[in-house]
C-alpha cells in the first residue's frame, strides 16, 4: 500500500468512527439542530419589521438576509465543537490510540476536520429545508447559490482548525470556551441584525474590518444575485485556511511533545 | 538486529521528577522482556517514549531498527500496543473499533475483516463483538485492547501493565496467549509489570527499574540466582526453644526477620544443609514443627536491590513527587 492510500485510509477511518458516533448520539445530533433553529426563530420572526426600515435594502428580505448569517454561523461552530470531540479524546486516552496507530499524523487533523464537514453539511441541510418552509427568497442563479455553500462549508473548516489548535495545546474539556468565545466575538461584530450601511459609530469600525464581515456580506449578495464582496469572502477562506491550518498543524505538533 | 535497543534514555517532566532517568537495555527479537518496577517507577514513560508518543529528554532508542525520534511513522507502523488504560470509545462496538484501527494502520476490506474475526475470536470476544464497549468488562476491554494491538501483525508489541485488574483465570489466559506470540509468530514484546509472578512466568528477560534507573536485569534464573540463598524457616514444636532454636541455626545462615513462633535464616550455601540442619536440631533434642523452605524470588531481588520489597513499595510510601 502507497503512503498515500494508507493515509487515505487513516482520514476515512477517523472520519467514519467521528461521524458515527455523532449520529448515534442524540444528545449531540439535537443541539446542533436546535441552536440554529433558535436563532432563526429568535431573529428572523421576532425582527422581520426591519424589512421597513429605512436604509435596509436587501432585496430577499429579513428573513434571507438572518438565513444567510444562521449558515455560517451553524457551519463554523460545527468546526468548534469537533474541538469539544477531540478534546475529550485526549481526556479518556483515545486520542494516543489514533497517535499511536497512525503513521502520518496530519490524517488525524484531516479526518476529523472531514467529520466535522459531514456534521456541518448536515446542519445546513437542516436549517436551509427549514428556511425554505419559512419562506426566504432565492434571488441567485444555481451558480451562485452552489458557491454560496460551498462558502458556507468552507468557513467549517476556518472553525474546525482553529479548535483543533486548542484541544491539541491544551487536551482538556475545560478549555472549550476558549474555542467559541473568539468565534462569538468575530461574529458579533459583524453586521449580523442590519445590513453593514446601517451601522454607526466603533461598531461600524470593526465591521469594516472584521472578516466575518465579507463572509456574511459576500454570502448575503451571493444569495440575493447582487454583486458584494465575493473575491474578499474567498480571500477571507484563504487566508485564514492557511493561518489557522499553521496553528492546527504546530498544535498537533505540542502535542506529540507532551 | 536487535528489536529494541534503548541507550542513555531520559524523561524529565516539566514541574515533575525524572521519570526515566537514564536507561538502557536491548531486548532481541522474539524475546519477551518483563519491565518490573512498583508504582511511580517509570514503566509507562518508557513505554510511552518507546511508543512515539512522548519525546525523550535525551538518549536514544531505536525499535524495529528504526529512531523513535527520527523515525515515528516507521517505527508506529512496526509496533502494536496497549497502553496502562485501555483507550476505547464506549459508544462504537468492538467489531467498530477494528473497522477504526484498521483504518489507522491502512488496512482495509475482506482481508481487515478476516483478521478482525479471527482475532476477536482468539480473545473469545466474538460474541460480545456487536454489542457497545461502553458495557464491557475491565477484562473485556483488555482483551479487544489486546486485538487491536495485534491487528496490524507487528513485530513488535508494548503492553503496558496487561493483567493489573484481571481475575486470574483471565490473567493466565492472556499469559498463555502473550507466550504464543512470542513462540510461534516470533513477536518481540515489551511488557510491564508489577507482579514479580507475572514477569517471572512469562519474559524471557526482566530489567527491574526503581526511580526510573533499571537496578538489575537479567533472565529470572540469572537474577535469582544472583540473590543467590534460599531461605528457611522453622517452627519447633515446643515455643519456648524458640531462642535454643534461632541459636542452632546461625551457623547456616544470617537470621531473617520473622514472626515470633518460627525462625528464618539466608542460607549460606547451597539447599543441601536442610539435611545438616535438620541433624542438629535433633542433636539438641528441638522438635521441629513445621519446617518451610522458600527459593528466592523476584522480591527478594528487588529487597537486595533497592532495599524495599516490591510489594506495597511505590509512589505512595515514598519521598517523590505524588502522581496526579
Ligand atoms: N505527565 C506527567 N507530568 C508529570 N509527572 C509525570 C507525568 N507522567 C508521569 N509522571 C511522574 O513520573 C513518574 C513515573 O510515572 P510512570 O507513570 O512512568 O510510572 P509507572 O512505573 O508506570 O507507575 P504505575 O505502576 O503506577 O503505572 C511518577 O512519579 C509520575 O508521577
Ligand atoms: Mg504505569
Amino acid at each position: 500500500m502507497t503512503g498515500f492510500s494508507h493515509w487515505l485510509t487513516a482520514v476515512k477511518g477517523i472520519t467514519w468512527r467521528q461521524s458515527s458516533s455523532f449520529f448515534k448520539n442524540p444528545a449531540l445530533v439535537l443541539p446542533s439542530l436546535l441552536f440554529p433553529m433558535l436563532f432563526f426563530a429568535a431573529f428572523a420572526g421576532g425582527l422581520s419589521d426591519l424589512n421597513r426600515i429605512p436604509g435596509f435594502d436587501y432585496e430577499p428580505g429579513y428573513t434571507t438576509f438572518q438565513y444567510v448569517f444562521v449558515l455560517f454561523q451553524s457551519s463554523m461552530f460545527g468546526g468548534i465543537f469537533i474541538g469539544f470531540a477531540v478534546a475529550r479524546d485526549f481526556e479518556n486516552g483515545f486520542a494516543r490510540r489514533l497517535m499511536i496507530a497512525t503513521p502520518r499524523r496530519s490524517a488525524i487533523i484531516c479526518g476529523y476536520g472531514l467529520a466535522a464537514l459531514v456534521r456541518s453539511a448536515f446542519t445546513i441541510v437542516f436549517v436551509t429545508i427549514v428556511a425554505l418552509v419559512a419562506g426566504i427568497n432565492v434571488l441567485g442563479s444555481p451558480g451562485q447559490i452552489v458557491l454560496l455553500f460551498l462558502l458556507a462549508l468552507t468557513s467549517n473548516i476556518l472553525g474546525s482548525l482553529w479548535a483543533l489548535g486548542i484541544a491539541f495545546r491544551f487536551q482538556t474539556l475545560s478549555v472549550t470556551p476558549l474555542m467559541q468565545i473568539p468565534f462569538f466575538i468575530l461574529l458579533f461584530l459583524a453586521p449580523v441584525y442590519v445590513p453593514i450601511q446601517l451601522l454607526r459609530g466603533w461598531i461600524r469600525h470593526v465591521a469594516d474590518v472584521n472578516p466575518v464581515t465579507f463572509l456574511l456580506e459576500g454570502g448575503r449578495a451571493l444569495m440575493a444575485g447582487t454583486t458584494g464582496p465575493i473575491v474578499t469572502a474567498w480571500l477571507v477562506i484563504l487566508i485564514g485556511g492557511i493561518v489557522l491550518g499553521i496553528w492546527s498543524l504546530t498544535g498537533l505538533r505540542a502535542a506529540e511533545k507532551r | 538486529m536487535s528489536a529494541i535497543e534503548v541507550r542513555g534514555l531520559v524523561r524529565e517532566f516539566k514541574k515533575g521528577p525524572r521519570a526515566v532517568d537514564g536507561i538502557d537495555l536491548t531486548v532481541a527479537e522474539g524475546e519477551i522482556y518483563g519491565f518490573l518496577g512498583p508504582n511511580g517507577a517509570g514503566k509507562s514513560t518508557a513505554v510511552l517514549m518507546l511508543t512515539t508518543l512522548l519525546p525523550p529528554t535525551s538518549g536514544t532508542a531505536t525499535v524495529a531498527g528504526f529512531d523513535i525520534v527520527k523515525q515515528g511513522p516507521q517505527v508506529r507502523a512496526s509496533i502494536g500496543a496497549a497502553l496502562q488504560e485501555a483507550a476505547l470509545d464506549r459508544f462504537l462496538t468492538g467489531r467498530e473499533h477494528i473497522k477504526l484501527q484498521g483504518s489507522l494502520h491502512g488496512m482495509k476490506g475482506a482481508d481487515l475483516k478476516q483478521r478482525g474475526n479471527d482475532l476477536l475470536e482468539r480473545v473469545g470476544l466474538t460474541d460480545a463483538a456487536d454489542r457497545k464497549v461502553g458495557g464491557y468488562s475491565g477484562g473485556m476491554k483488555r482483551r479487544l485492547d489486546l486485538a487491536l494491538a495485534l491487528l496490524h501483525s507487528p513485530r513488535v508489541l508494548f503492553l503496558d501493565e496487561p493483567t493489573t485488574g484481571l481475575d486470574p483465570q483471565s490473567r493466565s489466559a492472556l499469559w498463555d496467549e502473550v507466550a504464543r506470540l512470542s513462540r510461534e509468530d516470533g513477536v518481540t514484546v515489551f511488557l510491564t509489570t508489577q507482579y514479580l509472578e507475572e514477569a517471572d512466568a512469562l519474559a524471557n528477560r526482566v530489567g527491574i527499574i526503581d526511580h526510573g534507573t533499571i537496578v538489575v536485569e537479567g533472565t529470572p534464573d540469572e537474577l535469582k540466582a544472583e540473590v543467590g540463598r534460599s531461605s528457611v524457616e522453622i517452627e519447633p514444636h515446643d515455643a519456648a526453644r524458640l531462642a535454643d532454636l534461632e541459636r542452632a541455626l546461625t551457623p547456616f545462615g544470617e537470621p531473617m526477620v520473622t514472626r515470633g513462633t518460627s525462625a528464618s535464616i539466608r542460607l549460606n550455601e547451597g539447599v543441601g544443609d536442610v539435611t545438616a540442619i535438620v541433624r542438629a536440631l535433633d542433636a539438641q533434642g528441638i522438635v521441629v514443627h513445621q519446617l518451610r523452605l522458600r527459593e528466592p524470588t523476584l522480591d527478594d531481588v528487588f529487597l537486595e536491590k533497592t532495599g524495599r520489597s516490591l510489594e506495597g513499595s511505590g509512589d505512595n510510601d515514598e519521598d517523590e513527587t505524588p502522581s496526579a
